[in-house]
């Protein structure tokens, strides 16, 4: 659920509350495919998937002129979701760009930046088999079966973030050059105004630690791909294996310490500091080393567990956000709220481990 | 809580009226959802958040406010309030609400000086002052953990049960 639309160009506001009525968007998709597609497409089967926070997720089967059935999967980005306003293009750009590579994605069918169609920013992807485990609760498979599936896990960052991405689709996202300098600091300074946007409880150590962040970032060992949200939970598993890699939307060129930090959280291992609740930190980290060809360096890895933590508080204050200034009425944004002082607490530990 | 107490009940309200209400056909369940917006409505004219963990932390605050005006010795620094705040006994939850919120301000700009400006008055003051406000920020952070309901992430993010004794720990 952790998405927004680039956090190097983090939405200031969020656009006022709008339901999104699925019988439109169904009606505009199946517009924008026969378009495409140069003849009428009928979309079947038409169904609302998770109760997301962001992005929204829909299941359905198009029919073809030709005759051809696909099952596809639309993501909608909604005018009153977190993050909102919406750009789908770095999704665009990823799918794009890893088609085909070592990084299983699912196929980009159809794409809008512009609602004009549908009514809001979207894309169309291949269906890929298998299920999402939720990260709060962990999975119920056997230790080896996680284990399979989280050395897979780690070998597919590895491989991301060896990616040559300069020569790809990626190319096309904000990219560092000799005026900007430092890319990595851009994430930073993207949560930090919207962690400033005025609100009725202001967290002081909250502040003050965008602040230390700022002021205290390594400097990447290379510049690579960063998922941006690379953890349980954003991948599809089926019978043992990792076919998907899902949520690109905060695919960003940075500091590859801060996939591997945001991974590692506990909280999205089930309260594990293991990852899957089955491999050791050092295993993890010794395995992503061989495979990116990056050697891990311990004061970025720190730096960038605190960096998750300050993320995870920002999320939890879009969401307060949403709810007390935008009027949102969606009571889950008002519970998230509520989770603002743990988080704190741990951030501010973190600092002090990684200072 | 990051809001206001009168925030919570209309969103809520509003949620069962708007969200909710339409999707529900069985008559009694659609009452009872009928019921508890009655019951919102009526805590909307008396309730307010409960007095006891905003007095702990004014109370923090204030020690905090004390302890860094005492390290800052001849420094120059943000203003630090006339200690104690609470003067006589006010027990109402949005006054005191209030009145913490503005302290947080308070320490956070004393914080934030504690990084910068203080740093090039004396750099040993000043990161002694960052280690108080930090510890004594923490410690106010802990008091809201005590009253925070136990986190229902996986049902929020999923709408479903959490499934009884699964985890990942290892």
């Amino acid at each position: 659920m952790s998405t927004m639309q680039t956090r190097q160009s983090a939405p200031l506001a969020n656009a006022p509350a709008t339901e999104v009525d699925d019988s439109l968007v169904r009606a505009g998709l199946g517009e924008h495919l026969s378009r495409a597609a140069g003849g009428p497409v009928a979309i079947t089967a038409f169904d609302r998937l998770s109760p997301g926070f962001s992005w929204l997720t829909y299941s359905f089967r198009a029919r073809y002129p030709s005759g051809e059935t696909r099952q596809l999967i639309l993501r909608l980005g909604p005018p009153s979701g977190l993050f909102a306003p919406y750009s789908v293009l770095p999704q665009v750009y990823a799918l794009q760009a890893l088609a085909g590579t070592s990084i299983p994605v699912p196929g980009l069918v159809a794409h809008a930046e512009q609602g004009d169609v549908v009514g809001f920013p979207f894309f169309v992807c291949e269906h890929v088999a298998g299920h999402v485990t939720a990260p709060w609760t962990g999975s119920s498979a056997g230790e080896e079966h996680r284990l399979r599936i989280a050395e897979q896990f780690v070998d597919i960052l590895g491989d991301l973030h060896r990616l040559d991405w300069a020569a790809s689709a990626l190319a096309e996202l904000p990219s560092p050059d000799a005026a900007e300098g430092r890319m990595e600091l851009r994430p930073i300074a993207g949560w930090r105004r919207l962690i400033a946007r005025p609100m009725q409880r202001y967290y002081p150590l909250l502040d003050w630690a965008g602040h230390w962040l700022s002021e205290n970032c390594p400097k990447p060992p290379r510049l690579t791909v960063v998922h941006g949200d690379y953890r349980v939970g954003n991948f599809l598993e089926d019978e043992g294996r990792i076919t998907a890699i899902l949520d690109w939307e905060l695919t960003h060129i940075g500091d590859p310490h801060e996939d591997l930090g945001w991974a590692l959280m506990p909280t999205f291992n089930a309260g594990s500091r293991k990852l899957y609740g089955v491999m050791e930190r050092e295993q993890v980290l010794e395995r992503y080393a061989r495979r990116s060809g990056i050697p891990v360096s311990t004061r970025s890895l720190a730096f960038y567990e605190a960096f998750a933590l300050y993320q995870a508080a920002g999320i939890q204050l879009c969401g307060a956000y949403a709810f007390e200034v935008d009027r949102c009425n969606d009571m889950r944004m008002a519970a998230m709220a509520t989770r603002m002082a743990p988080i704190i607490r741990a951030l501010d530990r973190a600092i002090e481990a990684a200072a | 809580m990051s809001q206001s107490f009168e925030r919570v009940l209309d969103g809520a309200i509003e949620a069962l009226r708007t969200t909710i209400l339409p999707h529900l056909s069985d008559s009694f369940v659609r009452g009872q959802a009928y019921g508890v917006i009655f019951a919102l409505n009526g805590l909307k004219l008396g309730a307010d958040w409960a007095a006891g963990p905003l007095l702990a932390q004014v109370a923090l605050q204030d020690k905090a406010f004390a302890a860094v005006s005492h390290l800052a010795g001849g420094l120059s620094h943000p203003p630090i309030p006339a200690l104690p705040r609470l003067a006589g006994g006010v027990t109402d939850g949005a006054a005191l609400e209030a009145l913490r919120d503005e302290g947080d301000r308070q320490l956070g700009a004393l914080l934030m000086w504690a990084s910068g400006d203080a740093a090039s008055q004396d750099q040993a003051v000043a990161g002694e002052i960052q280690d108080t406000l930090r510890r004594f920020m923490r410690e106010q952070m802990t008091l809201d953990i005590g009253t925070m309901a136990k986190s229902m992430f996986h049902e929020l993010a999923t709408g479903e049960d959490s499934p009884p004794g699964v985890s990942a720990r290892g």
